[in-house]
């Protein structure tokens, strides 16, 4: 019953006028940016962070998680359309959903995706109501020790199911969490690494990072690529029929089994959604050669995975307060930016706003089905937008986001040499994700760590006779030990294998 | 890619230095943390020295140049000469770095930019810029 006065009351949030208009203009700018290729949820949400600062705190979270489930929408419709992923998650989807469109059956696709996408996001947004409770009880009973073990394993975590080599990423980590401790020390107001900037004190800003790493290196990666454009296909009907339904139902309730399941997972997310959801209906289907030629499976399950994944993915975010990806380290960054630490006090301090957003998930799927189905022809429209306008304009929109923060055009400087940093990072094939994970997480993980040390007396073994931080150390450990192991790290590469 | 990785040693040896350099308290996990990253640089450089087998692209250096000029002569005009120049020179400098310049294309992109900057930002947001330094 509590459960339904909490939603009754999120609902209550979610309909004012001002709070459903911000989750529109979320669902309406995460569509745009999932239709445009070259531009993802990670480096909006980055761009759009300073503006957040003007806006109440429930009102920019409603409308920066709109923005990443829109995106999820919006990317398949070019992937369907034009076979041009305009996001990761959406690239299985050009497989099969591209090939459905040469059949003439594009109408089908784009639906079936769109309400399968809809009904995973119901199921998601209806896990985080249930585990939200239970899971927040239950991070209140951790200590110090617990905690920096629990942040320890989720960064651990990430890693593994990140792509890329896992030597880099834990190297990616380490150096997140010491980029995290620029600034004053805490706890005796010594300065580290501020090289006498006074700019420094307060530590880097989360946003021109953000902002420089995924934005502007995101730019200058699509600028020396040539990105080529096909023609659109024409939509025909967009009823599908008996039979494709049949098909579809059951791999939809798959794809969103799976997606919900790897979405909580630290590292999960959208993509790895998909691409699970698409090797599993592969190995699952009766005539695996139709997959790539046009099978309806091979839309529906990884459009569902990769919304319902989008949606559980905040489940560790809200109650925890540990990001499990870019996209969620952002949102605490965000959170941050309004002054509320995110973790299990979220839940007990600010219900109206933690209740709000829930409900808004479900109401912002809805949305994003009527925006998307009537209104594709515009959304195809846009995609003849060609890049080199759209570069400057997203540039601008960092720099004076970045300058907005503190009126500061020290800000603005701290975008550009990020930008450099990023551009680094993305050549010598490092990923930026574990980086902004680290950096987030780098200051309470200190807090945390120093004071479970305070009060063992600079024991280190308080880490391993606390119960519950011996048990997630413990499977740091295995994960880490998995990642070592041959067969392991082979199964590991040919899941990522498909995704390249 | 050998250099590439010797200069991020490098790199995390110098953070190191500095992690030392501070007073035991608040230096303590920086120092840690410094440690572990110089070895997992080492480590990276050990096993690309073993199987060098992947080639770093070669990186372009127009766009990333030009892109970071531009943003640094933002910077540095916004305050002293106002939103509109330093916006001009910014979208003149990041549409040379693409592949296609096509002076008309940029001016109109120019115009339209202005306005939707000056609307969103300066109106919509009442946001303290100057648009044009002494005069808006």
């Amino acid at each position: 019953m509590d459960l339904l006065h909490n939603l009754a009351l999120g609902l209550g949030v979610a309909v004012s006028l001002q709070n459903l208009t911000y989750a529109l203009l979320g669902c309406m700018v995460g569509t745009l940016i999932g239709v445009l290729p070259g531009i993802g949820p990670v480096a909006t949400i980055a761009m759009l962070l300073p503006i957040t600062f003007h806006l109440p705190p429930t009102a920019s979270l409603i409308m920066l998680a709109g923005i990443y489930y829109g995106a999820q929408y919006g990317g398949s419709t070019t992937s369907i359309l034009v076979n041009l992923p305009g996001e990761a998650s959406s690239v299985v989807t050009c497989l099969d959903g591209y090939q459905m469109a040469r059949n003439g059956r594009a109408g089908a696709a784009l639906s079936i995706s769109a309400v399968g996408s809809f009904f995973a996001g119901t199921v998601g947004t209806i896990l985080i109501v249930l585990f939200a409770e239970p899971l927040t009880l239950m991070a209140q009973k951790f200590g110090p020790a617990d905690y920096c073990s629990l942040m320890a394993l989720g960064l651990i975590a990430a890693i593994v199911l990140a792509s890329g080599s896992v030597t880099k990423a834990i190297a990616m980590v380490f150096l997140g969490l010491l980029f995290g401790l620029v600034g004053t020390d805490v706890n005796t107001g010594a300065q580290r690494y501020t090289f006498d900037i006074p700019e420094l004190s307060d530590g880097i800003d989360f946003a021109p990072i953000a902002m420089g790493l995924f934005g502007i290196a995101e730019i200058v990666v699509n600028l020396e690529r040539h990105l080529t454009r096909t023609g659109a296909i024409k939509v025909s009907s967009l009823w599908p029929t008996s039979d494709e339904i049949r098909r579809a139902i059951p791999a939809v309730l798959r794809g969103t089994t799976l997606g919900s399941v790897l979405g909580v997972l630290p590292g999960g997310g959208p993509t790895l959604g998909a691409f699970s959801a698409y090797t599993l209906e592969k190995k699952l289907s009766k005539t695996p050669q139709m997959f790539g030629k046009g099978a309806v499976e091979g839309v529906a399950a990884p459009e569902a995975a990769n919304n319902a994944a989008a949606q559980t993915s905040f489940i560790p975010m809200l109650t925890l307060g540990i990001p499990s990806n870019a996209v969620m380290a952002l949102m605490v960054g965000a959170m941050i930016i309004q002054g509320i630490q995110p973790g299990p006090e979220v839940m007990t301090k600010k219900p109206d706003l933690f209740w709000g957003m829930i409900a808004s998930m479900w109401i912002g799927n809805a949305m994003l089905v009527i925006i998307n189905l009537p209104m594709i022809g515009i959304w195809v429209k846009l995609l003849t937008v060609p890049y080199r306008f759209l570069a400057p304009a997203i540039l601008l929109f960092c720099c004076i986001g970045a300058y907005s923060l503190q009126n500061s055009t020290f800000h603005v400087m701290q975008v550009a040499v990020f930008g450099v940093l990023g551009y680094i990072f993305v050549r010598l094939g490092c990923e930026g994700a574990p980086f902004l994970l680290g950096l987030v997480l780098g200051p309470q993980m200190e807090e945390y760590f120093r004071r479970a040390m305070l009060l063992s007396r600079g024991d280190p073994m308080v880490f391993l006779e606390r119960p519950i931080s011996l048990g997630l150390l413990i499977t740091t450990a295995l994960l880490l030990v998995l990642m070592a192991l041959p067969s392991f790290k082979r199964a590991r590469e040919e899941a990522f294998q498909e995704e390249g | 890619m050998f250099v590439g990785f010797g200069v991020a040693a490098l790199y995390f040896g110098q953070k190191l230095a500095i992690g030392t350099a501070v007073r035991m308290g608040p230096g303590y996990v920086p120092r840690m943390l410094s440690m572990i990253l110089l070895g997992l640089g080492l480590l990276i450089c050990v096993l690309s020295l073993i199987n060098p087998g992947e080639q770093v692209e070669k990186p372009k250096w127009k766009p990333i140049t030009l892109v970071t000029i531009g943003i640094v002569c933002f910077a540095l005009l916004l305050e002293r000469a106002g939103l509109i120049p330093a916006l001009i020179v910014l979208i003149l400098i990041s549409s040379l770095a693409g592949e296609e310049f096509k002076l008309l294309e940029v001016i109109g992109n120019i115009v339209v930019l202005s306005i939707l900057c000056i609307v969103v930002f300066k109106l919509g947001l009442g946001m303290n810029i100057s648009v044009l330094q002494g005069v808006w």
